[in-house]
């Protein structure tokens, strides 16, 4: 019965040992328990003592080697006896003969920590980003850990619908050429839009469409709609739809117009400029409408919950049509103010809304709205009341129109009132009589400012 | 066998004596009226141990003291103000107000913070021996420990290799009879902890801990031993905790004819009737000079300590750390 | 420069430190016996024929008094190198290292330094409950201590002699699959942190941790060992489209904490392998700090991957279930995507 000569296992850390030298060669006769060959270890040198007697047969290692603990080096049989099977088709093996440990399959017996199912769900970074982006997270699909909304969510809700606002420039270039920005990729900082990106999306657009004009003309048949731009009513616009929706369904709202000659505005107008006094119709209307909502108090009315609240101050929001939407920045106190103090107020208002840099408290509380459609050559129109206030007077242009002086026609700068207001609060009556003060203060100006 | 004392090296022992006594009771009212927060491990009956082993030492050498380290403290010289301050919780402690009662000590005079671990302080004093010799210098470290120390492993691992390493060490063993409030006997087999000194190969010897004198020369010859570089000595002083184990312990489980007994042989007593007695033949004036001088000295620790402030709140989170010399 | 394992790197490092400093010696059990081991795993070897027996110092074996003789030394002007054979005896000197060395300072109101060094060999490996443990979390909790695990031998050499430098205890933890020495890298899951170490002066700051892998959707801190088990895990994640950071503290107390949350508010994933027992674990703190000082970065829980709350099992297909393995790491990244 040959034995195997194993490499003994010379330690827990220890795989592999060197194989020094043997001390009988192949062929030669050993005696049980007599030293055979040593081993060097990281912390000795150790000489391995024979298994058995016989004659030591099948050597596979060379003195030098590194050998794998437990693994068989060279075998001892008997005198004449064959070697086992195993010992002649192994012949360069002195690999290890024990299983590898890590053929078993590993166990996972710690599963990740499992994650609360409430939905929807965003995670403290989406929120932080949602806040910071103006972004309503609730509204978005969440592709994190069990639907929940993360970071990358938000980021591409804000990529598809709130990049930065394109340079000023860039958004009247677009406004002139009919452009659409969302189709526009903006190569500014942060992706911001340029005048060059909207130049390169006109050029391009021109292409495509001589392009797209030959395709159809090839007899393509069913014109698909294409999605030109996704957005959420959040942010900006969604306090514009909520507002909105409230005006115009939350009210009794009635709009009365008037058509009134402005000749003696525009001129008053044009002598306050040449004396040096920067002044738009918008403040001369301010003016007007002060005085006039101090002969109808009720006009300048606001709804705090069933009740209306009677102002003392005038608190004029005025319409703007910013980048970002509708915004409407509020002159506190015009009642008090002097032309002069409105031009220089709403100037700088309106200059701060459209930078947006316009506080929250300025964009809010006013008592009265003005908006001016002028000068997109808008004649009459039916605003809607800016809730919760009572009314809102919309402005047209300023056009030359026939007009009746005494018996004669002659031409006259006039314009179109366009007033609405809440019929829970006022009759037509008295916000009639409101619209007459204010005919008359556009008919005859310079009253407002005399004191 | 060292010189016999002089009356004047003699009458400074028993000043110094003096000094712990007084000043411990001093704590013990000031504890009783609120000015010292915390638990006391106070050192009266033992102050003999401490005066006569410190009496053979240098301001260089080194002593750790244990979790009743006031008269160790005071008898290496460490200054009266700095304990009374720490005692009493004040940022111009010793500890600077983080350690308290239980470790004071002042480094410049060779005093470690006091361990109240019993027994880990032993190791260290090996450690400090160590240092010494490593660092070429002759000082000694002084372990101060009870004989409830003896007990501990670390107090066996640390003789053991300070008598191996011939470490210039003296393990005192203040043996005061209780450990907390366990008699010697129910805890040793052998009749006195100097006796396991054979078993390290080191010198025990046992000598009368209330006597000043007796002490100091036993220090004498262990001091040189270490100095020579012929190792450790496990020097056992009989003594006896006249209070309790702290301020709590009432002290019930002692017998009274065995508190009589050790009061009369009270180290103050002992050494004062040897001062007035042949050959020294002082005038108990001396004896009241030296008491009013160490009133005026307490008088002046506490002093500065009432007006000393208590630590700031900045100072909560520092010396975790290393700040620099 | 040379190409060393943990082990040679840490004598190395050793060797120029006392001869740097005549104050420096090394204290511990089996350490410079002529013709011994050099310690447990080799690291002294050699070193008491250059220095002597006066400095590198056999001690009985004694581990609360040598650990206590260090604290003494390093009270009195020496730098004590101490080290156990096994991180586990550790406890026997808890004592003296949690109520001495780390609190001496602070007793003594900062007049007191305590400049020794505790070097301790932890991990699995086949050595069962009492010499496998993993146990920095038992010293990190600890005010007056600090603590490093280097994790490659250009670290271990910096952090030793940073260590010998610094005044205050510092224990160093290294792992047993990762000295690199020959017996130990053929060991199967041993890796193999052999690298370059400059031949000249060096050392790798206590409290700076490093980056092993940048990335940019998840952060993945390990110590030790499992520094190795995050950074194949990365690459297996790399291949399913997960681009992983691996951070190694190096340093565990004081913790390079901004190194860990910079990279959080990165990524927005966050787990922390250990092979420390889960509950009340380093992970723990990690996870915890990670969730204190960045949860509105956080795209997903802070997730720990711990071994189980048993003591290291033997039988070596148990302990691969108690370290933690690539794929579990792998299983608990993806959970978080």
């Amino acid at each position: 019965m040959a034995t195997q000569v194993l490499v003994p296992p010379l330690g827990t850390n220890v795989d592999t040992v060197t194989l020094v030298n043997w001390y009988k060669a192949e062929g030669d006769a050993v005696a049980a328990g007599e030293p055979l060959f040593a081993v060097e270890t990281d912390k000795a040198t150790l000489d391995v003592e024979a298994p058995a007697a016989g004659v030591l047969r099948g050597v596979s290692a060379a003195a030098g080697e590194d050998v794998a603990s437990l693994s068989t080096i060279a075998w001892i049989t008997a005198e004449g006896e064959a070697l086992p099977a195993e010992a002649r088709t192994n012949t360069d093996a002195h690999g290890p003969t024990r299983t590898p440990t890590d053929a078993r399959t590993p166990l996972l017996p710690f599963p990740p920590s499992p994650l609360p199912s409430l939905t929807p769900r965003a995670s403290p970074w989406a929120q932080t980003l949602a806040a910071e982006r103006g972004i309503d997270w609730t509204l978005l699909q969440g592709t994190g850990p069990q639907g929940a909304v993360v970071g990358r969510d938000v980021e591409a809700a804000a990529l598809a619908g709130r990049r930065p606002a394109p340079t000023p420039l860039a958004a009247r270039i677009a406004r002139e050429q009919g452009i659409a920005l969302a189709g526009v990729e903006g190569t500014g900082a942060a992706g911001r839009i340029t005048r060059e990106d909207v130049l390169r999306a006109a050029d391009t657009g021109r292409e495509a469409s001589a392009t797209r004009t030959g395709a159809s003309g090839a007899g393509a048949g069913g014109a698909t709609n294409d999605i030109v731009e996704t957005f959420a009513l959040t942010g900006v616009r969604g306090k514009i739809a909520e507002r909105m929706m409230r005006g115009s369904h939350a009210t009794a709202p009635v709009t009365l117009t008037a058509e009134v000659d402005a000749t003696a505005l525009v001129a008053r107008r044009k002598a306050l400029q040449a004396a040096g006094l920067k002044v738009s119709f918008n403040d001369l209307l301010v003016c007007i409408l002060a005085r006039a909502l101090g002969e109808q108090p009720r006009m300048n009315a606001v709804f705090q919950g069933d009740r209306a609240e009677v102002r003392r101050s005038v608190d004029i929001a005025l319409a703007v049509d910013t980048d970002r939407g509708l915004l409407a920045p509020v002159l506190r106190g015009a009642e008090r103010m002097t032309l002069a103090q409105v031009a220089e107020g709403s100037a700088a208002l309106i200059s701060r809304a459209r930078s947006g840099q316009a506080g929250p408290d300025e964009l809010k509380g006013g008592t009265f709205t003005l908006t001016n459609l002028g000068m997109f050559g808008i004649d009459a129109f039916t605003p809607i009341i800016n809730h919760p206030e009572c009314a809102i007077l919309g402005v047209g242009r300023i056009k030359p129109t026939p007009w009746v002086v005494g018996d004669c026609i002659g031409i006259r700068q006039a314009l179109w009132l366009s007033l609405t207001f809440d019929h829970r609060l006022v009759d037509g009556g008295p916000a009639a009589r409101f619209l007459q003060s204010v005919v008359r203060g556009i008919e005859a100006p310079g009253a407002e400012d005399e004191e | 066998m060292p010189e016999p004392l002089g009356a004047d090296r003699l009458l400074a022992l028993y000043r110094k004596m003096l000094l712990i006594r007084r000043f411990e009771e001093r704590c013990n009212a000031l504890f009783l009226q609120g000015r010292i927060p915390s638990t006391l491990h106070l050192y009266i009956g033992q102050e003999a141990s401490a005066t006569g082993v410190c009496a053979a030492l240098r301001q260089d050498d080194f002593v750790l003291g244990t979790h009743r380290p006031h008269g160790h403290a005071l008898a290496k010289d460490v200054s009266p103000r700095i304990i009374m301050a720490e005692l009493m919780a004040k940022a111009t402690g010793c500890c600077r107000g983080k350690g308290g009662s239980m470790h004071v000590g002042d480094v410049r005079q060779g005093v470690f913070p006091a361990v109240a671990i019993v027994g880990a302080g032993c190791p260290i004093a090996a450690g400090v021996g160590l240092s010494a010799r490593m660092r070429g210098t002759d000082q000694v470290a002084v372990a101060f420990h009870g004989e409830g120390a003896a007990n501990e492993g670390d107090w066996h691992e640390a003789l053991n290799m300070a008598a191996i390493w011939k470490l210039p060490v003296i393990y005192v063993c203040e043996n005061n009879l209780y450990g907390a409030s366990t008699h010697f006997d129910k805890v040793f087999r052998v009749a006195h902890v100097a006796d396991r000194a054979v078993a390290y190969g080191m010198p025990g010897v046992t000598v009368d801990g209330n006597d000043v004198e007796a002490v100091r020369d036993a220090a004498i010859t262990a001091v040189a031993r270490a100095r020579a570089g012929e190792g450790p000595t496990l020097l056992e002083t009989l003594t006896y905790r006249q209070c309790g184990h702290s301020r709590s312990d009432a002290c019930d489980y002692r017998p009274d004819d065995e508190e009589t007994e050790w009061k009369s042989r009270d180290p103050l007593t002992v050494t004062g009737a040897r001062l007035l007695a042949e050959p020294h033949s002082l005038p108990q004036s001396a004896l009241d000079e030296a008491e009013a001088s160490v009133a005026t000295e307490i008088d002046d620790a506490i002093a500065f300590a009432d007006a000393s402030p208590a630590p700031s709140p900045d100072e909560l989170e520092r010396y975790v750390y290393w700040e620099g010399d | 420069m040379a190409v060393m394992g943990i082990a040679e790197a840490l004598r190395e490092g050793i060797r120029e430190e006392m001869r740097r400093d005549p104050t420096v010696f090394c204290i511990g059990e089996d350490i410079g016996v002529p013709g011994g081991w050099g310690g447990a795993f080799t690291v002294t070897l050699g070193l008491s024929e250059e220095f002597g027996p006066e400095r590198i110092i056999d001690t009985p074996i004694s581990e609360s008094g040598f650990a206590g003789i260090a604290v003494g030394a390093a009270m009195t002007g020496m730098r004590p190198i101490a080290d156990v054979q096994y991180g586990d005896f550790l406890f026997c000197m808890m004592d003296q290292l949690v109520n001495q060395a780390a609190k001496m300072t602070y007793m003594a109101g900062g007049a007191v330094k305590v400049p020794l060094v505790m070097r301790a060999p932890v991990g699995s490996t086949r050595r069962g409950a009492q010499h496998a443990q993993t146990l920095e979390v038992f010293f990190t909790h600890v005010p007056g201590l600090k603590v490093v695990a280097p994790s490659t031998a250009y670290d271990a050499k910096g952090l030793l002699k940073a260590a010998v430098r610094d005044d205050n205890p510092v224990l160093m933890f290294e792992h047993k699959l990762l000295y690199g020495s020959k017996g130990n890298r053929a060991e199967k899951g041993a890796v193999s942190p052999i690298g370059e170490v400059p031949d000249e002066d060096y050392i790798v700051p206590i409290g700076k941790g490093a980056i092993r892998r940048p990335g940019k959707d998840v952060t993945i801190v390990g110590k030790l060992l499992t520094v190795y088990r995050a950074l194949g895990a990365a690459d297996q994640l790399a291949e399913q489209g997960i681009d992983a950071e691996v951070i190694d503290p190096r340093t565990l107390v004081p913790l390079d904490k901004e190194l860990i949350l910079e990279s959080v508010r990165k990524t927005h994933r966050f787990v922390v392998v250990e092979e420390d027992n889960r509950t009340h674990g380093w992970g723990a703190e990690i996870a915890a700090m990670v969730a204190e000082e960045a949860f509105w970065y956080l795209d997903a829980p802070p997730v720990r991957v711990s071994a189980p709350d048993i003591p290291p099992p033997f039988a070596p297909g148990l302990e691969e279930l108690y370290v933690p393995s690539i794929d579990r790491v792998v299983a608990a990244v993806k959970g978080l995507f």
